[in-house]
């Protein structure tokens, strides 16, 4: 004989197959409430009495659905999280800071793609309130406008003009150009009217955007005239620089010799090297402190003396004075890998005046799927991030406005990054730009284009609480000499005096190096939602994962083979009755003696019962269950029983 | 005569227990193994174990294995929850309100330390060799034959301002600002820095240390800040030599600085504040410090029941090199807590009334082994130069004292800025000449603040003060002359007005509508965490608890003795074979005799002196354990049934 027989054949013998002990059901549930472990069961089969018996069902019933309820609650609240804050004292990173000058370009150096801008603004005063002059204090003198624009005269001009809405009749307008009254369709949108109730104007500024293709038209109009003309400036700004070469845009604006007259940087001198130039549509040349990836400063002091400390050159006389109507800087403290949004976020700062900055870190970590919605490092977001830094959710909700500017409109928005093979909208060559912006801008707004449902947090971020206090500066006593100093160190770059007004002192440093981080973590693990489960069970019915096996072993595999054993004894008697007429000597009794409660399965197999049954002939040992439920005896008799029940099976 | 006899009943107990347990060592084990593993296994209040023994030999191998399972997995989750609790996990809770608490200490100095009318005495030349510095820088072309002839240059030689021309970068030449004077310029091109510029020429500073045989320069990209920092310097070479007593009348006195103060509804004034003298602002007030008397609580928010302060600055008064920044300067901080107005204060500007609502933001932190903070300082190993004024441990303390302590190490000497340990001195230029190199040299070095920030540990309790600041013009054009007429004739008497809106600050500090936050840690994981954790594992696979712990402790006891009783039988019947082996069938000696009689097992083994087969055919020995009898029929059956499924 083979080895692998011989294991098989000895498998077989000490390991036989045998099917359930207990004869039927009843008696199953019986044995098992007795032998099992939980504790409720028992207790059925043992009292006295229906009543107690009911009740201890009851009892034992709505311990499980307690169970039931208690692991459900535990499982559903898996997914939760603890937040813990932990400070650390230690050397910190000091973050990017990017700096820009509020006015973009040198006015001097843009006014001559300006000029028709600026006459048809000036004109636009004068015909609406009477303005006639900028009475500009030290500006340079108004050279003549010849208008250095090459090619076709700027037609778009006269398509989006400023208008006068009388409040009454809406639907009538006066150009206050040509002076002539233009039918106006489309509804008119009031910029903030529909909050702010504005009304004592009788007459209200605005303009009116059109697309070409159909008469549809949006109608812009403004409570006060100030808000109105810098709206209109804005938009034909942008569109006059949306066709200037970036090149010709980064020499127009400040260089960084200019706009930083001293930095200071923990002790050590700085200058414009150690700043990188970052071009902005809306401001221009900005610089940022500290944005080389690899060389980052880091600070091990607080204090004003170990942060960043810079004077900043404000030319208040280079500002443009319809786009932008306040002086000074603006400062942003940000991560060296993000992107400032220096139009969104940023703080200004005064000029004559030293502006401190006291920072505080803290650090936000979340934990991602499936504890919350928030996205790592962005890439199962699907927008393609057009800026060149970390994603942020103002990044993927800019980018996805820009890709679907770009898909709508055939060009993109000036004021952000362009995706790929995409250029800046300009009213040469898309015509319908302005009115498919404001359409585009009004629905992203009322979140129909899908950008905020899209779009997630990021999971960990960096925030800089600052605190900005003021001072005078430089004192009266020392503004003297201070400004002689400063003078000589600008140097060459300008060529005047320099006054107070002109410059800005910026402090930025970190208040203490205490650094916050805030962190989410699981608040359960698989542990302790087992050992959960464990508490559960154990206190409402002493119940334990074998107590599980047991119930699955005992309702489902046990009852399920003696239902079907049950059958197949019923299928063979019937059988065996159909083949009766046909040799009526066979016994039929020989099968059915394996269980001996066959005809009478619907009762219990009391000892009477038993006592009914047919002596099998061949047998030495009677199927009689046992007389009392002692445990021990019960299971000598099935097992006795089993034995044979094997037998028929072989044969 | 009781006692002894007591002993005696003792030692008799004693007695008849050891010669019990001899009888039982002798007799040998009463049970065997399997008995005893049976016995377990039926009794135990584990669920596994009782599975086992009462079914068939596939399903007892089954539930075998599936115990051993669990138990193993019941151990390996025991490890990791004892691991989560040994990690010392903190948890947060958070609470935002409002309640009475002490209104914080709050530190007010004027942004410039000194009255520059009492100390022109002591700046006069330097000031004049600071003007003719910047005359030299500016406009190098004037004559200044007349205005040299006064300065004194003692001053000047120690730590000297030069231009690096930088137009030829491969040869810069360093050209000393007074090199007309002193002939020092190493480059014979009759006056090179003459046309130089801000881009071509950066000056720097030269530290020299032993006797000027050793130099750096410290470079600066403007001359502005090279100046600066080269007066500041002078300038604490000049005080660090003046005791702090004249120091503290030349700055602003209280009664000068606080015009009108007013907390909650009750007037305070000047004599409500506690003096400090502060390196970097001279006089400073606290309010409220509670360092000698209880803090003022307050206990409603809002503008009305915080501290209302008008301060004048006297700007005009200002040294005009040292400060460039002209404001107040305001702390808020815990009582008893040293005010470094320096790192974490803010500025307040003149001519401007400045209101700032507070936020208590606390952070309570649980001590050792959650995490390295400390309570109270004593067990970092640098020595709080701070507590001679009586204040609490804090890091940033922690972090100056370690630097002064390096700076008496490194310079011997202890810098301005910072308190004195005893018996040390400040730096100064004559007693020590090399101070400025060396102290310019630690200031740079990483690793000293490294170590430092090593060395210190934070505090448990870390309490901000968020501020929500707005600012206002203040007085309104419409109020300022009455106002200021009012405020001249209160403090110097006068009908004249003595103050302006370059010098008057109003100050109004009060508590926001929610003024705590606390963020107080907890331990997330604390020995009931534990317990209920290692109970609901264990419950959970196998339905045990600590009395299951204890029934199989005991059965390992049970195990041991068994082992012991048979290494005992074992030993004896060696000896007795080898006994035997000598003597070859002799007759029964005494001792076997007596054997025989006090053990009822023994059997003399001259019959076959090979028979000692394995323990399963050993006959079942005669006395079972008197606690298991009732429980004996059933394992035997098994045995027995066992052994029957052999035989077939």
């Amino acid at each position: 004989m083979a080895p692998g027989e011989k294991i098989k054949a000895k498998i077989k013998k000490n390991l036989p197959v045998r099917g359930p002990q207990a004869p039927t059901i009843k008696e199953l549930m019986r044995w098992y409430c007795l032998k099992t472990n939980t504790h409720g069961c028992r207790r059925i089969v043992v009292s006295r009495g229906r009543l107690r018996r009911l009740l201890w069902i009851v009892f034992t019933l709505t311990a499980v659905a307690l169970i039931f309820w208690q692991c459900a609650l535990l499982v559903l609240s898996f997914y939760t999280v603890s937040v813990s804050i932990k400070i650390h004292f230690q050397k910190l990173d000091f973050p990017a800071v990017t700096i820009c000058n509020i006015n973009p370009y040198k006015y001097s150096a843009v006014k001559p793609l300006l000029a028709d801008l600026e006459q048809e603004t000036k004109a636009a005063l004068k015909t609406l309130y009477g303005f006639s002059e900028i009475k500009s204090r030290k500006r340079r003198e108004a050279e003549p406008c010849s208008s250095a624009w090459e090619g076709p005269q700027p037609k778009f001009l006269h398509l989006i003009p400023l208008m006068v809405f009388d409040e009454g009749e809406t639907s009538k307008a006066t150009d206050f150009l040509t002076g002539q009254k233009r039918k106006v369709s489309g509804s008119i949108i009031h910029k903030a009217a529909d909050v702010m109730h504005v009304q004592e104007s009788k007459e209200v500024v605005g303009f009116q955007l059109c697309s070409n293709g159909t008469s549809h038209c949006a109608t812009y109009t403004f409570s006060s005239g100030v808000n109105a003309i810098q709206e209109w400036y804005k938009l034909h700004y942008m569109n006059i620089m949306a066709q200037v070469p970036l090149e010709k845009k980064i020499n127009m604006s400040y260089s960084a010799e200019e706009l930083l007259v001293t930095c200071f940087f923990d002790g050590v001198s700085c200058d414009a090297r150690n700043f990188t130039l970052f071009h902005h549509p809306m401001y221009g040349n900005c610089y940022t402190f500290n944005n080389k990836e690899n060389e980052t400063h880091s600070t091990s002091m607080g204090g004003s003396e170990y942060g960043l400390q810079v004077i900043l050159y404000i030319n208040e006389e280079e500002y443009n004075p319809f786009l932008v109507s306040s002086t000074g800087a603006k400062v942003i403290v940000h991560r060296q890998d993000e992107y400032p949004f220096i139009e969104d976020v940023g703080t200004e700062i005064e000029t004559a005046m030293a502006t401190s900055i006291g920072m505080h870190l803290t650090e936000s970590f979340k934990l991602g799927e499936p504890y919350s919605q928030c996205t790592e490092d962005g890439s199962d977001v699907p927008i393609d991030n057009i800026y060149n830094a970390a994603y942020s959710l103002q990044i993927c909700l800019h980018s996805c406005f820009q890709t679907k500017m770009v898909e709508r409109c055939g060009c993109a928005q000036y004021s952000q990054p362009l995706p790929p093979a995409a250029n800046y909208c300009n009213y040469q060559q898309h015509p319908n730009w302005m009115y498919c912006y404001y359409e585009l801008h009004q629905a992203f707004v009322q979140e129909k284009l899908g950008c905020q449902s899209v779009c997630r947090e990021a999971c960990s971020f960096k925030e800089w609480t600052l605190t900005t206090s003021l001072a005078q500066w430089p004192s009266v006593v020392s503004e003297k000499w201070l400004l002689r100093v400063l003078t000589w160190d600008q140097g060459q770059q300008i060529k005047k005096k320099l006054n107070k007004t002109d410059l800005a002192k910026l402090l930025i440093f970190y208040k203490d190096l205490n650094q916050r981080s805030i962190m989410e973590s699981p608040a359960n693990s698989v542990e302790m939602l087992l050992s959960n489960f464990g508490g559960q069970l154990g206190l409402w019915m002493s119940c334990s994962i074998v107590c599980i096996i047991e119930i699955i072993e005992v309702f489902f595999i046990d009852s399920l083979s003696i239902i079907a054993r049950q059958q197949w004894q019923r299928a063979k008697k019937w059988w065996s009755q159909r083949q009766a007429p046909a040799c009526p000597e066979a016994p039929p009794s020989l099968r059915g003696q394996d269980n001996p409660v066959l005809d009478i399965d619907d009762d219990l197999p009391t000892f009477t019962s038993a006592l009914r049954l047919p002596p099998a002939p061949g047998a030495q040992v009677p199927g009689t269950p046992p007389p009392r439920y002692n445990t021990l005896r019960l299971e000598r008799a099935f097992s006795n029983q089993l034995t044979d029940t094997q037998v028929p099976a072989e044969s | 005569m009781g006692k002894p006899g007591h002993r005696e009943g003792a030692t008799m107990q004693v007695k008849k227990y050891l010669v019990k347990c001899l009888h039982r060592l002798q007799k040998g084990p009463g049970y065997t193994y399997k008995e005893l593993l049976v016995w377990y296994c039926d009794n135990t209040n584990t669920h596994g174990p009782k599975r086992i023994i009462c079914e068939g030999p596939k399903k007892k191998a089954m539930w075998f294995v599936l115990t051993l399972l669990f138990a193993s997995i019941v151990f390996w989750q025991w490890g990791v929850f004892i691991r989560t609790y040994l990690s010392w996990e903190v948890s947060v809770s958070l609470s935002v309100g409002f309640k009475t608490m002490d209104f914080p200490a709050v530190t007010i100095c004027n942004a410039s330390p000194f009255q520059y009318s009492k100390v022109k005495h002591l700046l006069k030349d330097l000031d004049q060799l600071m003007e003719a510095v910047l005359e030299r820088i500016v406009a190098p072309e004037l004559p200044r034959a007349n205005a040299t002839r006064a300065l004194n240059f003692t001053l000047w030689n120690h730590t000297p301002l030069v231009l690096i021309d930088e137009r030829n970068p491969h040869h810069p030449v360093v050209l000393d600002l007074f090199a007309d004077n002193h002939n020092v310029s190493a480059s014979g091109s009759p006056a090179p820095g003459r046309a130089c510029n801000a881009q071509q020429c950066k000056v720097a500073m030269r530290l020299c240390c032993l006797n000027g045989t050793v130099c750096t320069f410290r470079n600066f990209t403007s001359a502005t800040q090279a100046v600066t920092e080269w007066y500041i310097l002078q300038a604490t070479n000049i005080f660090s030599q003046v005791p702090t007593q004249e120091l503290v009348k030349m700055g602003y006195s209280g009664e000068q600085l606080i015009l009108a103060c007013l907390f909650g509804a009750e007037p305070c004034s000047y004599r409500n504040f506690t003096a400090l003298f502060h390196p970097d602002y001279g006089n400073c007030y606290i309010f409220n410090w509670g360092t000698a008397e209880r803090a003022l609580p307050s206990s409603n928010p809002g503008v009305e029941f915080g501290l209302k302060l008008i301060l004048d600055l006297g700007q005009e008064d200002y040294v005009p090199f040292l400060t460039s920044t002209a404001g107040a300067r305001l702390l808020l901080h815990e009582q008893r807590s040293y005010p470094f107005v320096k790192e974490e204060g803010i500025y307040a500007m003149s001519g401007t009334e400045t209101s700032i609502g507070v936020l208590v933001d606390k952070l309570e932190r649980k001590g050792k082994p959650y995490s390295q903070c400390t309570v109270n300082g004593s067990d970092v190993p640098i020595h709080n130069l701070y507590s001679d004024y009586n204040t609490t441990y804090s890091i940033q303390a922690c972090i100056r004292s370690c630097f002064q302590d390096h700076m008496i190490q490194n310079c011997s000497c202890g810098h301005y800025l910072y308190p004195l340990p005893r018996g040390q001195k400040y730096c100064n230029n004559q007693e020590f000449p090399d101070w400025v190199y060396c102290y310019s040299q630690l200031r740079q070095s990483l690793g000293q603040r490294e170590a430092c920030i090593r060395m210190c540990k934070e505090s448990c309790n870390d309490t901000q003060y968020k501020m929500t600041i707005s600012m206002a013009d203040w007085p309104s054009e419409a109020s300022e002359d009455w106002i200021f007429h009012v405020l001249s004739q209160e403090r110097d008497q006068s009908t004249n007005i003595t103050l302006s809106r370059k010098g008057i600050v109003k100050l109004n500090i009060y508590f926001q509508e929610f003024n705590y936050r606390t963020i107080e840690e907890s331990a997330a994981n604390n020995i009931v965490w534990l317990l209920s954790n290692l109970g609901g594992q264990f419950g959970f696979w196998m339905g045990g608890s600590v009395l299951c712990l204890i029934e199989f402790a005991e059965i390992v006891i049970d195990f041991l003795w068994i082992t012991v009783i048979r290494l005992v039988a074992f030993s004896k019947s060696l000896r007795q074979r080898r006994a035997q082996a000598r003597y070859a069938g002799p007759p029964p000696t005494v001792a076997e005799l007596v054997e025989a009689h006090t053990n009822f097992a023994f059997q003399p083994d001259t019959a076959n002196p090979g028979a000692y087969p394995d323990e399963q055919t050993l006959p079942i020995p005669g006395t079972p354990p008197p606690n298991y009898d009732s429980l004996r029929l059933q394992p035997l059956d098994v045995i027995e049934s066992d052994s029957e499924g052999d035989a077939i």
